[in-house]
């Protein structure tokens, strides 16, 4: 299990990740997700060590992450790194023997995982000369050499086709029902929310809202919409009821309480005819709005 | 579990990628090649040795070519004179004119005469000049009583070569010999330490230097680099200066090989130690740039101080010399350079090699330090010393 607490990691004044805790659980995968510049990338590098927080801790199974540990992690930076003039096999080989894997096992691995994806034809081109997708799946199959214990995957997913996401986050469960605690990040929300056990949203370098998106939602405010056979402009004045948004006979509408919501329709009753009145679930990208907004 | 330590997976990577490069095999090549070439090719280029033909009318013509043929014999013993009997002077002239003879001697004893088309060969003229001169003086000496011999007693000056005695190389082979030596380690340095510099921002460039960071120690990954290069740069060095070595033998220039040797065997560990001292600070001008194009400017330091290497050490001598050949860098052009040329006590060059030791402990804690800091830092090119100043991620 991965564990943050309270990391910061200031860039002079300004301070690029504020007081982030989370947890990623043995097993499960957990999406990060955040605008640009929200400090997701700033927390991944300072998870994997390659930069070194201002405060705050990262904890491996409770004690405090160690190179030994980092070593078995598995990463994918959110720029891109391979060699562009090196043949892919070669340097995936390489990149599983720096993992501690023999030379045999990791070209063994590295063939194996190419070909699956599709690449088994192109092991020995270079990697300049690999379409985007195709670098991308080597990048992700170069996180995964080495049997790592947790992965770390920046965008994993951004330049994918529905198909190659599919491959990939089937590769990713594969290591989650190992036992291995797997946090991406993604811009990508529907495909966060598809694919991820719980989430972690980040917003101006703090933790603004986490849980499983059933939480998520749950913990979003209660909302109805209402359709009525004329103009509601009249729901502006009810008491309790926040208008959010009014389109001629339809109307979102925030209610303090349940009670405020069964006045409203019977108010709306009352006057004549109601087409419609339902509770709204907000979509995950909805309350990310909602919460990087507030 | 770990199959190797990771320093030596990547010295052996950097190694690999060089060796498989097409650039650098067939500049290899081309370098031993070159050095090969320019060792035979002055063989090629010799001329023939000149044979000179010379028409004659009379039987004492004949005689002093004859004589002449030894005087230029003995000059180059390839050349060769003969005598072509012709009718007379008219015949001579007409085997000038149309090329059957080089030159034709007509006369006799007291009024002698070369002809020829344009000016006859140097040392034919020389030679036949000579033959009649002596001949003559021969003829006149008998004539006052004496000889040759008692008239050109004590006339003659002994010479003495001092370099065939095998201890001193001619002045000429030692400045050819540094001068080579001073041009291997700067080709070497400057072409070695941008290798280590690309390298080094080539993995920036990439990002995958995110990737070896979190897998292994920024240190492990330096070490790595630098001596897979040192390797490479010393190999390819070994490789040239075997192929000059094989070539001086098979040429007939006797250099005094065993004074070379010595040379050599105090040269190689200038050059290890000199370019070390140099190898961490290539790679920390590689991370203190973002962009391969950044290079040019973060590695100006480096090459400003190999030139100025270069020119002093070609360009100082006697005393300025003999101090500058103990400083760090520049003590590996110039103490092999004062070694060959001897009169160096043993203490000068241990003393110079435990300098650059020294100074190599300094550059690669220094090196090792800005390369760690500004590895990771991606956002444009560095200053040295605003690197300096940056704290350690």
């Amino acid at each position: 299990m991965l564990e943050v607490t309270g990391l910061s990691r200031a860039y002079g004044d300004r301070l690029a990740v504020d007081d982030v805790g989370f947890t990623v659980p043995d097993g499960r995968m957990v999406g990060f997700v955040g605008g640009n510049g929200a400090g997701k990338t700033t927390t991944m590098r300072m998870i994997m060590g390659v930069l070194a927080p201002s405060a705050g801790e990262v904890l491996w199974d409770g004690a405090p992450v160690a190179r030994e540990d980092r070593v078995r992690f598995g990463y994918m930076p959110e720029e891109r790194g391979l060699y562009p003039k090196q043949p892919v096999l070669g340097q995936l080989t390489y990149l599983g023997q720096l993992h501690g894997m023999t030379q045999a096992a990791a070209r063994d691995r590295s063939t194996d995982l190419l070909t699956r994806f599709g690449l088994g034809e192109r092991l020995t081109s270079k990697v300049e000369t690999l379409s985007l997708g195709n670098q991308q799946r080597a990048q992700i199959i170069a996180s995964v050499l080495g049997d790592p214990k947790m992965l770390v995957l920046d965008e994993p997913f951004s330049g994918l086709d529905p198909a190659a996401v599919d491959q990939m986050s089937e590769l990713l469960r594969e290591h989650t029902s190992a036992g291995a605690p797997v946090l991406f990040s993604s811009h990508q929300l529907d495909l966060v929310d598809r694919l991820c056990d719980s989430i972690v949203v980040l917003h101006g370098g703090r933790v603004v809202a986490q849980g499983t998106s059933e939480q998520l939602r749950d913990s979003a405010p209660l909302r109805y919409r209402l359709t009525t056979g004329e103009d509601t402009g009249w729901v502006r004045g009810a008491p309790g009821i926040e208008v959010i948004d009014l389109d001629g006979p339809s109307v979102l509408v925030q209610p303090q309480d349940e009670a405020a919501a069964e006045r409203l329709l019977a108010d709306a009753v009352a006057r004549g005819r109601v087409r419609e009145f339902s509770l709204v679930r907000p979509s995950l990208s909805e309350i990310y709005r909602e919460v990087a907004a507030a | 579990m770990r199959a190797q330590a990771p320093w030596r997976l990547v010295a052996g990577r950097e190694i690999m990628v060089k060796l498989t490069d097409k650039t650098f095999i067939v500049s290899t090549v081309l370098t031993v090649l070159l050095v090969f070439g320019s060792l035979f090719a002055p063989t090629f280029f010799t001329p023939d040795a000149p044979s000179y033909a010379v028409a004659v009318t009379s039987d004492e013509g004949e005689a002093v070519v004859d004589g002449a043929a030894t005087v230029v014999s003995a000059g180059n013993a390839e050349s060769a004179t003969t005598a072509e009997r012709v009718a007379d002077r008219d015949a001579a002239e007409a085997a000038v004119v149309d090329g059957d003879a080089d030159a034709a001697l007509v006369g006799g004893p007291g009024q002698w005469e070369l002809l020829s088309e344009g000016g006859a060969p140097g040392p034919l003229e020389a030679a036949v000049t000579e033959t009649v001169r002596t001949s003559a003086l021969a003829e006149n000496a008998q004539a006052a009583g004496t000889s040759v011999d008692a008239l050109t007693q004590g006339s003659t000056v002994g010479m003495v070569d001092l370099a065939e005695d095998g201890t001193v190389m001619p002045e000429a082979v030692t400045y050819a010999i540094g001068f080579a030596f001073a041009m291997m380690f700067y080709f070497a340095a400057i072409v070695f330490g941008m290798q280590i510099a690309n390298s080094v921002v080539e993995e920036k460039q990439s990002r995958i230097v995110e990737i070896l960071a979190a897998k292994i120690p920024t240190r492990q990954l330096l070490l790595g680099k630098v001596l897979g290069n040192t390797v490479l740069a010393f190999g390819q060095i070994a490789l040239i200066s075997t192929a000059a070595l094989i070539g001086l033998t098979f040429i007939d220039l006797d250099v005094a090989l065993p004074g070379l040797a010595g040379a050599i065997g105090w040269y190689v560990p200038f050059f290890v130690l000199g370019f070390l001292a140099l190898a961490c600070v290539w790679a920390a001008a590689g991370a203190l740039a973002s962009r391969t194009e950044d290079l040019q400017q973060t590695t100006m330091p480096l090459i400003m101080v190999l030139v100025i290497a270069l020119v002093l050490g070609l360009y100082l001598e006697g005393f300025w010399q003999q101090v500058v050949s103990f400083v760090p860098v520049l003590s590996t052009i110039l103490m092999p350079v004062r070694l060959i040329e001897g009169d160096v006590a043993l203490w000068e060059p241990i003393l110079a090699l435990g300098l650059v030791l020294g100074f190599c402990a300094v550059t690669i804690t220094l090196g090792a330090r800005l390369y760690e800091r500004a590895l990771l830092h991606t956002s444009g090119s560095l200053g040295w010393r605003k690197a300096m100043s940056l704290s350690k991620d």
